[in-house]
């Protein structure tokens, strides 16, 4: 086993704010739409939250949109051009999940400093973050003042439509918030990935032969 | 004490303006010498009694105490008057001759007047038999006037004559209460819809300016403490709020979204009715898609693709638009319409305007409101909660039974795999044992320990 720091303290700061973040917009979110079933606070206080709570996890995507843009650890993100392989790399790494890890094979993912995201997480997550976050904060800030933005919300076909695009993704966020934990529990011990995510850095288990290699 | 007394004569209404019967003129005078006598009288062809009577006091105080009886009865033959029997067939149609009188003078109100439902309801009556609508004589007696807005006691304003209901109503609110306490700083009728150019109340924005005209920080009030106050204001009729026990419902209206104003009916083509009874043959609303075909054929002929349903909650009735509550009363509480079965939802109307601005309604089926179908037809209208669309709610329903039970199924099989992980590394574990005892063949200690 090694240590490598694959997770710098801005990545950090802007999980863990996004992570409590995102729990608290489904709460109150939850809150807001299903007033008939949930008490725990007021519509009112749901909906002020929800809004301030937005705007937070808005700044805080810039600051990692800003960290990523502005350093080199952008590589982590950078995708495989040759469909071939991501494609063979993202079955492999089903195969894990779906039966592999049963066995106790290996994980076929080698987590370095720019690498540190397997195939299907490096497409998951660029989709995450460049299209279902910022249309979520996009709908959010329409839905927050309808009436400035009522061009612009009759431009997207109305304040329903906008909504339903809001509560779809709020939807797939709902069922994010259960897989992610799972899946980062899903290491060679059941907290490395939650120890990582903390301390920066991610234990690493030595192959044999990359060892050798790395010496 | 003279002072005290010419303070008290000023004080007293109309005392200070009325004109002497000296003022008054010498044909005048002549009129009044006969028609100043109670019980005066004509049976009129239809057999109704026309009073000819008319008071030299109550003229003389009247604010056409400076005109003389032929400026408004210029037709009358002062030879033959009284002599002859003139013939008239009934009061209405006497009213309906003596207006021309009104707009010689009174050019202005008439003109609006002429523009305003109530013209408008005269106009339909010559067709259709609708008799009791409003001519100047009906809320002005001629003989006898003063200002309508400063009539006392409130009860003797015109308006309830016809709006009894809503009168009565009015009365007991928060408005009705204060006019009576406080006179001329409440609003009554014609500060809200208007004297002569009085149009439907439920039509575009309704009365809603008339609100605002008066109650000036109420929109930077309530952007104090409630979200999207804006959106509020303009999908929410302030008696939604104000009159808390008011029944309410969803009013989807036609709307042109460029020209930004209600769709009327053109005069003389009435579609709405037709199309709305067409598309609802059982009569018990129409459903989401019967709304959208009806939205694309408003759409076909004249909409040009503008033709939208716009929202609006608003309450039931007249009367109950009436029922004003002191401030500390108005609703405050969400739940009232941001919950699931929130009760302004429970009755849902499509409406276009006729073409004097009264609405045309048809019963909609509450639960379009809830149909992912009618994300279309009812774009513009959405309240969180209640108007949710039920279809999302099974989709998170769904994806967090998969949330929760993915994870649960993938551990319970990785669970009953143990013994075929432990069976695989142990194999793993022989043959990298091998495989080092191949490699360095002297070093049992190793291989021993690992066999172990």
């Amino acid at each position: 086993m090694h240590k490598l720091y694959i997770n710098p303290l801005p990545v950090r700061i802007w999980h863990w704010t996004n992570a409590l973040g995102f729990v608290l917009l489904i709460a109150t979110g939850l809150q807001i739409r299903y007033l008939d079933l949930i008490h725990l606070v007021s519509f009112r206080t749901a909906v002020v939250a929800h809004n301030w709570i937005g705007f937070v996890l808005i700044a805080n995507f810039f600051l990692w949109l800003g960290f990523y843009l502005f350093t080199d650890k952008i590589k982590v993100y950078h995708p495989e051009l040759s469909p071939t392989k991501y494609f063979r790399a993202s079955f492999r790494q089903m195969q894990y999940y779906g039966y592999g890890i049963f066995r106790g094979d290996p994980n076929p993912h080698h987590v370095s400093v720019y690498h540190k995201f397997n195939a299907l997480q490096s497409m998951t997550y660029q989709i995450i973050m460049m299209l279902v976050v910022p249309v979520q904060f996009f709908t959010g800030v329409l839905l927050w003042d309808v009436t400035r933005f009522a061009a612009m919300v009759e431009m997207f076909g109305g304040v329903r439509v906008v909504d339903t695009v809001h509560v779809l993704f709020f939807i797939f966020f709902t069922g994010f918030i259960f897989i992610h934990p799972y899946l980062a529990s899903l290491s060679h011990t059941p907290w490395a990935h939650f120890k990582a995510m903390i301390t920066g850095y991610e234990e690493v288990e030595d192959e044999p032969e990359q060892g050798a290699a790395s010496r | 004490m003279l002072l005290a007394m010419v303070a008290l004569l000023l004080s007293v209404p109309g005392i200070a303006a009325r004109a002497e019967d000296g003022d008054l003129s010498k044909e005048t005078k002549a009129c009044l010498k006969c028609h100043d006598k109670a019980g005066l009288e004509k049976k009129l062809e239809n057999q109704e009694t026309l009073s000819l009577h008319v008071s030299t006091k109550a003229f003389v105080e009247s604010m056409h105490n400076k005109n003389d009886c032929e400026d408004c009865h210029s037709n009358i033959d002062s030879k033959r008057h009284g002599k002859t029997k003139a013939v008239i067939k009934s009061k209405r149609e006497y009213s309906l001759s003596m207006q021309g009188s009104c707009r010689e003078c009174h050019k202005k109100n008439f003109a609006k007047y002429e523009d305003s439902l109530h013209a408008a309801l005269v106009k339909e009556g010559s067709k259709e038999g609708r008799k009791d609508a409003p001519l100047c004589a009906d809320c002005h007696n001629p003989h006898t006037l003063g200002s309508v807005k400063i009539i006392q006691p409130i009860a003797a304003t015109p308006c309830a004559k016809c709006h009894e209901d809503i009168f009565k109503a009015y009365s007991r609110d928060v408005h009705g209460l204060e006019r009576i306490a406080k006179g001329k700083a409440a609003p009554i009728c014609a500060d809200c819809h208007k004297t002569h150019d009085v149009k439907a109340a439920s039509f575009g924005d309704g009365i809603r300016d008339s609100c605002l005209a008066c109650h000036k920080d109420v929109v930077s009030a309530h952007q104090g403490w409630l979200p999207n106050a804006a959106l509020h204001f303009e999908a929410i009729s302030c008696p939604v709020c104000h009159a808390p026990a008011a029944t309410r419902r969803v009013n989807l209206r036609l709307y042109d979204s460029v020209a930004k104003r209600q769709v009327s009916e053109k005069t003389g083509v009435p579609l709405f009715d037709k199309r709305t009874d067409a598309a609802d043959l059982k009569n018990v609303g129409l459903d989401e898609r019967a709304l959208l075909s009806l939205l694309k054929e408003f759409n076909q002929d004249g909409g040009q693709g503008n033709t939208v349903l716009r929202g609006r909650l608003e309450v039931r009735s007249g009367v109950e638009a009436h029922q004003l509550s002191e401030k500390s009363k108005a609703i405050k509480d969400c739940d009232t319409c941001h919950k699931q079965g929130a009760e302004p939802f429970q009755s849902v109307t499509l409406t276009i305007a006729s073409p004097d601005g009264r609405p045309l309604r048809h019963g909609i089926q509450k639960d379009v409101l809830n149909s992912l179908q009618a994300t279309e037809s009812v774009r513009g209208f959405y309240a969180i909660g209640s108007t949710r669309i039920k279809l999302l709610d099974y989709a998170l329903v769904l994806v967090f039974l998969a949330g929760v039970g993915g994870p649960l199924v993938h551990m319970t099989i990785k669970w009953q795999f143990r013994k075929v992980r432990a069976k695989v590394e142990a194999e793993r574990v022989a043959e990298l044992a091998l495989a080092n005892s191949q490699a360095v063949p002297g070093d049992r200690r190793t291989d021993d320990d690992a066999s172990k």
